[in-house]
């Protein structure tokens, strides 16, 4: 669970309060709103690329407010896949296993990687791959390391209408397996209304439920 | 192929201009050793030519190395950070392009004599710039971080922060995330500024001599051929280190491309 409490991220002259939040597991939380609103600036604030003013962020009872990014156990993918390009598609996904000395590392990947549909891609660089198969890739890459939370910053937006459609349902499947608590934000309200169980919307520095 | 378009024979007009200058330069350097092949070979079987030619290539090849361990941290922070007095910095590092030589040769010499910031403290552990080859690198590498430092840190500056969140997400601590994503990433900016830095302390004579007359170097050597022997007795040894140079940058290149193939 996550709890967050009188938090404020300042960016240059640009201000988010964000006054109280509560994940539970397994929730998936979807925020919305304009662009510039912030939400991206909270997604990274979380993830702990910056570090705020005040307020606090607690992680399964740990105040994780200044943390490293990589001491979080919180996993992010982005809009545009932020695939490592001298990588594989299989050094990709297994690259925080990797890290961790997993000696499973080869299994976990294979499995991720044929519960997304990339089985057959794993061989094959980031250039050699369309949208949608590098999205699954960064997924699979934030999944395979058991994260305590997710955080999806406009995943599908990148994509085309087929393409958004299947990667809904794949998070959707990922998602209904259990243990896994994502906090998604987009600025598609068609997106937010089809998945996720709780909706907010950033308005004017605001969270609104 | 078509014709070219108006714009396209201007480009080549004079775009072809400097090709030309180098090649006549080289043809009438390669004339003046076809028409006294003596000299030429004389120069060729000179240990003193051949050493001289070895010491320039291996000092330059330390004041790179030293460039690689020292310029790429500073490159990657200028390419990542914002802080007081970033342009001031910018500013000094581009300094040695645009003072002369010989300025630049003062400075080092201020710095590594042996009563200087460099030289005293140098002194006490036992290293001397003065004329000996640490003075000869220090001389290069003052005039080569500029080509080193600018270079690398476009390298970086094209390395999106975003690859580095990912990998920091997924438990990599800010070094590995460098080791194993940035500097992989920024190998062909390394090598052409490595390349560009060895080629600038190779070509280095006025701050080099300043500090070490002795042991010479190609371009001091060139001089003192001049000065003692006449043109032609400089030009035969000049040939021979444009043969040696443009070996070395081919193979380089070949290595170059094969690395990089390697990374990607």
């Amino acid at each position: 669970m996550i709890r967050i409490r009188d938090l404020l991220v300042r960016v240059g002259s640009f201000e988010l309060p964000v006054k109280n939040l509560d994940v539970s597991d397994n929730d998936w939380v979807v925020i919305t709103g304009r662009s510039g609103s912030g939400k991206t600036v909270f997604l990274e604030t979380i993830a702990g690329f910056f570090t705020p003013e005040s307020g606090s962020i607690i992680l399964d009872g740990a105040d994780i407010t200044s943390l490293p990014p990589e001491k979080r156990g919180i996993s992010i993918v982005f809009q545009y896949y932020s695939l490592f390009p001298h990588m594989t598609a299989r050094e990709n996904i297994g690259y925080g296993l990797k890290l961790r000395n997993n000696p499973e590392i080869h299994t976990i990947v294979s499995d991720y990687a044929r519960m997304l549909g990339i089985d057959s891609l794993l061989d094959r660089s980031p250039a050699q791959l369309s949208g949608g198969e590098k999205q699954r890739v960064a997924i699979a890459r934030a999944l395979v390391v058991n994260p305590k939370l997710l955080l999806l910053d406009e995943p599908a937006s990148a994509l085309d209408h087929e393409t958004r459609r299947s990667l809904w349902n794949d998070l959707c499947s990922l998602h209904d397996r259990g243990d896994l608590t994502i906090i998604h934000v987009t600025h598609d309200r068609n997106e937010a209304e089809v998945l996720g169980n709780r909706r907010i919307i950033i308005d004017g520095g605001k969270f609104v439920e | 192929m078509n014709r070219p378009d108006l714009f396209t024979s201007v480009c080549i007009f004079a775009g072809s201009l400097p090709v030309l200058l180098i090649i006549l330069g080289l043809l009438v350097l390669t004339g003046l050793q076809v028409a006294d092949p003596e000299t030429f070979i004389d120069a060729i079987l000179d240990p003193s030519v051949i050493d001289s030619i070895l010491l320039t290539f291996t000092a330059a090849a330390c004041s790179t190395l030293i460039l690689f361990a020292i310029g790429t941290p500073l490159a990657y922070l200028l390419s990542r950070q914002k802080f007081p007095l970033k342009s001031v910095v910018e500013g000094l590092i581009d300094l040695p392009l645009v003072i002369p030589h010989t300025v630049a040769g003062i400075i080092v010499y201020l710095l590594c004599m042996r009563q200087g910031l460099l030289g005293l403290p140098g002194s006490l552990v036992g290293i001397r710039f003065e004329e000996t080859i640490a003075g000869i690198i220090i001389a290069m590498l003052f005039v080569s971080v500029p080509y080193y430092v600018n270079t690398v840190r476009e390298g970086f500056s094209r390395v999106p922060v975003r690859l580095e969140q990912v990998a920091r997400s997924l438990g990599a601590t800010p070094g590995r995330a460098f080791v194993q994503i940035s500097l992989p990433l920024t190998t062909r900016h390394i090598l052409t500024g490595g390349l560009m830095a060895w080629g600038r302390g190779v070509s280095e004579f006025a701050a080099v001599v300043m500090i070490a007359y002795h042991p010479m170097i190609i371009s001091t050597l060139i001089y003192q051929r001049f000065n003692t022997g006449g043109l032609y007795a400089a030009t035969a040894v000049a040939f021979v280190m444009v043969v040696f140079s443009l070996l070395l940058f081919v193979f380089i290149r070949i290595l170059g491309g094969r690395l990089l193939s390697e990374v990607r």
